[in-house]
């Protein structure tokens, strides 16, 4: 009996501990959707905490500041109710947690009534996600999920500002082969490809292939390989990678397992003639992990804060006023764009009726983007398909845009000296 | 593949079992003398790894120095944890479920706390070592893993010297024997414990900050390598700091090499295959389940076994 009493002692004070580090650190996001009144609710649910809590917390960033430029300017003009609405967010952290993403979504869909949810980084939890809005008929943007996989199901309500995984895919082997018409890289070279085991890899590697494959002689893959996401070690794989005397590393991967990656890839004394990890490359993390060891390093992203067009520049400005910081690499720039677009879409419908809205994202098209091309709207499976640029990290902190050229800030170093 | 590129992965082998020994070794003097399964350890873990990155940002030290200054530090902490909540779980032959739920519990806190205090970004140690290898021809060895060896070896070694030649490794391993025999011949089981919980979270602290030295991390550091744990305190036999070094050296072999030897596949005829390496993570799972159901003491016990028959 002493000994039970004792124990429930010891409960009692862990669950107080519990209770006051656990408030500490979920007060300040639930408080956030606690605001009310004749508003828009828009549902955002992003990884804040976890494995994707770096880029989860840049798109969370690039949503706010979207809608306080729209709150500022007085809200969103909704016909039906003859005047102008503010945008109020409801916020949830999904701990980067397949699982527990779903279930916020479905939460903030159903419970909350959200006139429409942005969501989904990274693909794993978009994945996740992205079974619920049809179930809701509530209109959903990802500004981080991309895989092919999501948007052929046929869903409806289902948008991805991100262009297809398999588009990145196709855009490396392209600049690669440019690289080979300019004369920097000989033709034939090996390609070893490694790959996270997620449909974000599958897809990289499928673009990769069908571009070698409508291009035979100009490269040949040697090694196929898939990781586990979140691994600590990858010495055996790299050793793989060694062994199969490739000229070429593509990798695809996200930011924790880049970093872990790159620099056991440094320690292990590799070297190719180029190094990419798909859509990782510049972040600034990656740089204060690895210094010098992220330069020459090549990423195929759907945004730049290179970018030379004005909107570009004004996104940046305004970022740094308010985050005390530039953005880093793509992620805020994507999740801006989703709350923007959605914004129009919910202002055309001229309702918050969620199907109105719906038929108005469909058919949107947003100008002045802050994306490639300048304008962005989704194909028929909800998906956008904007092109990709090549960035290069260069000595001394610097990135240069080096594919496509016209949006070129400097010319590819190939090969890695 | 070449006799060199067995080389490279025989010393890729050899390091990693040296940074598996040194995150498993806290955890398996816990169990010895306490049968909890400290399911606090990653929290530990990630605990020494920012205490490492705060000295090295703040005041410059060298990582090596900070992970000696985690011992101390961390066995101070340990005991200071046992004093508010372990001492208070009821005693037991056999791990029990309230020793489980408060230390998962406690990780949970840990993890808030680091949350609150460092965010989510992800650190890291910089130094010139980091990326840095020594070479000979087309052998390849990285500095900071080959310190981090040394370091875990040595700290192996001297966890070794104090159990077998100090009052208090006598007393904890009497504990680990037969803790009713050892209370009868006066060994002060609560103070051995707790000394026991400190020397088990200096060591897990410790090896975070070795760790830090080579992987980026955040709160939710260390839950990968607690899986990795388990299984080697489950090969090396639960309650053997030689064991774990054998547990480690086994998982390390095996998980470095099975996705780099080909082995025989029958399909339309015999081939050879290798194990794709997005399955590396299954061979811990697969050992884990093979070691309880075959080798349900360890590799250290099956040999001792062997011993004693001989």
């Amino acid at each position: 009996m002493k000994n039970l009493s004792q124990l429930r002692a010891a409960l009692c004070r862990l669950v107080a501990l519990v209770i006051v580090t656990g408030a500490l650190g979920v007060v300040p996001a639930a408080a956030q959707g606690a605001s009310s009144g004749d508003a828009i609710t828009v549902g955002v649910v992003m990884p804040i905490t976890g494995r994707e809590a770096k880029p989860g917390q840049y798109q969370k960033e690039g949503i706010e500041l979207a809608i306080k430029q729209i709150n500022d300017a007085g809200g969103i003009m909704v016909k039906d109710k003859g005047k102008k609405l503010l945008i109020k967010e409801v916020f949830y952290d999904d701990g980067s947690d397949s699982a527990k993403s779903a279930a916020l979504a479905e939460r903030v869909m159903s419970s909350d009534n959200a006139t429409a949810v942005i969501g989904g980084y990274s693909t794993a939890l978009g994945e996740a996600e992205s079974v619920m809005p049809d179930r809701y008929q509530t209109p959903w943007l990802t500004a981080g999920a991309a895989a092919t996989s999501i948007f052929s199901r046929g869903y409806k309500y289902t948008f991805g500002v991100l262009s297809p995984i398999k588009l990145l895919g196709v855009t490396t082997a392209e600049f690669l082969g440019s690289l080979v018409d300019q004369g920097k890289l000989k033709k034939g070279l090996k390609i070893a490809l490694v790959v996270e085991n997620t449909d974000h890899g599958v897809d990289y590697v499928n673009g990769i292939q069908e571009w070698i494959k409508a291009h035979p002689g100009y490269f040949e893959v040697v090694l196929s390989e898939k990781f586990e996401l979140g691994g600590t070690d990858f010495s055996g794989l790299l050793q793989k990678v060694k062994t199969s005397r490739a000229d070429i590393f593509l990798s695809d991967a996200h930011l924790q397992d880049y970093i872990t990656m790159q620099r056991q890839y440094l320690q292990a004394g590799l070297h190719h003639q180029v190094i990419s990890y798909g859509a990782r490359g510049p972040e600034s993390d990656a740089r204060k992990a690895l210094g010098a060891g992220t330069d020459y390093i090549l990423a195929a992203l759907w945004w730049s804060d290179k970018l030379p067009y004005a909107q570009a520049q004004k996104f940046i400005t305004d970022y740094k006023a308010m985050y005390n910081r530039g953005p880093d690499s793509w992620y805020a720039a994507t999740a801006y764009d989703a709350m923007r677009i959605l914004a129009q879409s919910i202002e055309a419908a001229g309702t918050l009726k969620k199907d109105k809205i719906r038929d108005q994202l469909a058919k949107a098209q947003l100008k002045g983007s802050l994306l490639p091309g300048q304008v962005l709207s989704f194909g028929p499976n909800g998906q956008a398909g904007y092109p990709f640029l090549v960035v290069q990290n260069k000595p001394g902190d610097k990135t240069d845009i080096v594919y496509p050229k016209d949006a070129a800030t400097g010319a590819a170093v190939a090969p890695i000296p | 593949m070449t006799a060199v590129d067995y080389i490279n992965l025989l010393i890729s082998s050899l390091l990693l079992a040296g940074i598996y020994a040194a995150m498993a070794v806290g955890m398996t003097v816990i169990y010895g003398v306490m049968k909890i399964v400290n399911l606090a350890h990653a929290g530990f873990l990630m605990l020494g790894a920012y205490f490492a990155y705060e000295l090295f940002d703040r005041f410059h030290l060298h990582p090596m120095l900070c992970a000696a200054l985690a011992l101390p530090v961390f066995f101070v902490f340990g005991m200071a944890v046992h004093w508010l909540l372990v001492r208070w779980l009821p005693k037991s032959d056999t791990p029990t479920l309230a020793s489980l739920l408060l230390m998962f519990g406690f990780w949970q806190v840990l993890q808030n706390i680091g949350n609150l205090v460092w965010g989510t970004q992800a650190y890291s140690i910089l130094t010139p070592l980091t990326i840095s290898s020594v070479r000979w021809g087309e052998i390849s060895v990285p500095k900071v893993s080959l310190v981090v060896f040394a370091a875990a070896a040595a700290s192996l070694v001297l966890l070794r010297f104090v159990f077998n030649y100090s009052w208090f490794g006598r007393s904890m391993r009497s504990l680990i024997q037969n803790p009713y025999a050892a209370q009868i011949v006066g060994v002060d089981d609560r103070r051995t414990a707790m000394l026991s919980f400190g020397l088990g979270t200096a060591f897990a602290g410790f090896a975070g900050a070795l760790l830090a030295t080579l992987f980026p991390f955040t709160p939710d550091f260390g839950a990968s390598f607690q899986l990795r744990a388990f299984v080697i305190i489950v090969l090396g036999g639960l309650e053997s700091v030689s064991g774990v070094a054998l547990g480690a050296l086994i998982l390390a072999l095996l998980e470095t090499f099975s996705i780099n030897l080909p082995f025989p596949w029958y399909s339309h005829g015999w081939t050879k295959v290798y194990l794709p390496a997005s399955y590396q993570p299954a061979v811990s799972f697969v050992l884990l389940v093979v070691a309880l159901l075959v080798l349900p003491r360890g590799v250290a016990g099956l040999l001792e076994r062997k011993w004693r028959t001989a």
